[in-house]
């Protein structure tokens, strides 16, 4: 029945604004599906919890230097990157560019992004330079997780 | 008339509920937007972050932010507290999920070039989001002041450290002194419990404001 009314309501406001309303209305039908899959995402944690409940490791010992130690899966690829690169730079050190350039200057081009982009399609076929980077870039995100 | 409608009756006559509502209600989403789940992602992570401040605060409540008591609380939550144990491995597991989610979020948004214009400033509230949450991540990890905890720190905070011109100053923020302490921990406890939640709320904020103002893009 609500759902009726609000097809209804959302044809009407169709003839008057014609551009930009071509959609179903905001309630019920998007928070029906955000709630539906609120409630897979929620039951599929619990389920996770019960299964694998988070560890506790012997308690912090500064004096005993355990192996192997590892940080959280998404700073992998930084531990990676810091690995991976060893050559200097004239007078810049290897571990400084290992540091900097997974944390700093990634950040910084992430944020540059729709600044560089200035290409307007959003159509893929259109977009080949983006979208090719796009995959090196998680490729080589996830290379050095690995 | 059923009880539900006398109340909001009662409450529309005083506060003019319709017309406040009427337009978030009616508020068209594009109809692919329902149909493709890859748009859940970003309400996914934003149910994750509701379900960590939920068993967040009931953490909180028994955790001792101290090198002598983090790790007996943490044990005390995972063997007597009653429910302990699920609500901490829900607190882990929410927190892991949420970044997969604001990544795959990020990814999407990145493909469907949904950051053009004119959405370039929430893609830069964005990646704010990703370093709020992930920052959530690393603060979090030391707390339960086990042996990972304390050593992963130990080097996570080195690699900050060594950042040029900035990183000292960044080690020095973070760790309270030279090394690792109990000055550590009471910051990185307070970094997750007060500094982070207030970042993330009102960058959130802006982050469905400017969603709500603008629109999910429609196309694929
Ligand atoms: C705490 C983390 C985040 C939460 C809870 C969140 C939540 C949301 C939600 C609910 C939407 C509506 C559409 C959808 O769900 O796909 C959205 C849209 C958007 N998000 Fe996020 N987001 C987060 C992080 C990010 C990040 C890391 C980025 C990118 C760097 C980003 C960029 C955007 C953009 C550009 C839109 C508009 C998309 C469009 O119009 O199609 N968000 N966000």
């Amino acid at each position: 029945m609500a759902i009726a009314e609000n097809k209804k309501y959302g044809e009407e406001e169709k003839k008057t604004e014609p551009v930009r309303v071509r959609g179903l209305p905001f309630f019920p039908h998007f928070v029906l599906r955000e709630v539906v899959v609120m409630c897979i995402v929620a039951g599929f944690l619990l389920i996770l919890a019960s299964v694998y409940p988070a560890s506790l490791l012997k308690p912090a010992d500064p004096f005993d230097t355990p192996s192997p130690i590892y940080p959280e899966w998404y700073f992998l690829y930084v531990f990676g990157f810091l690995k991976f690169w060893i050559y200097d730079v004239g007078p810049i050190p290897a571990k400084i560019i290992g540091v900097t350039l997974p944390m700093v200057l990634w950040y910084g081009l992430l944020i540059l992004v729709p600044f560089i982009d200035r290409n307007p399609s959003t159509d893929i076929r259109t977009r080949k330079v983006a979208v090719t980077l796009g995959i090196i870039a998680l490729l080589g995100v996830l290379y050095f997780t690995y | 008339m059923t009880l539900g409608d006398t109340i909001y009756k009662w409450i529309d006559e005083r506060f003019k509920l319709r017309e406040l509502l009427q337009p978030i209600i009616k508020h068209p989403a594009p109809e692919n937007v329902i149909s493709n789940p890859l748009y859940c992602l970003g309400g996914t992570a934003f149910l994750c972050f509701l379900i960590l401040v939920i068993t967040g605060i009931f953490l909180a409540m028994y955790y001792k932010p101290t090198p002598l008591e983090a790790y007996k609380s943490v044990e005390h939550i995972m063997t007597e507290v009653p429910m302990g144990s699920l609500i901490r491995s829900l607190h882990h597991w929410a927190a892991n999920t949420m970044i997969a989610a604001v990544m795959l979020h990020m990814i999407r948004i990145y493909f469907m070039g949904a950051y053009k214009k004119p959405r370039e400033l929430n893609w830069v509230v964005g990646i704010f989001l990703l370093l709020t949450t992930t920052t959530f991540g690393f603060s979090g990890y030391l707390l339960p002041w086990d042996q990972l905890a304390f050593w992963a720190t130990k080097i996570g905070t080195g690699i900050a450290g060594s950042i040029p011109v900035v990183g000292g100053y960044i080690s020095l923020i973070l760790l309270g002194g030279n090394d690792i302490g109990a000055e550590t921990l009471t910051r990185f406890f307070a970094i997750h419990v007060m500094i982070l939640p207030i970042a993330i709320a009102v960058l959130l904020g802006l982050h469905f404001l400017m969603v709500r103002i603008q629109g999910i893009s429609g196309r694929l």
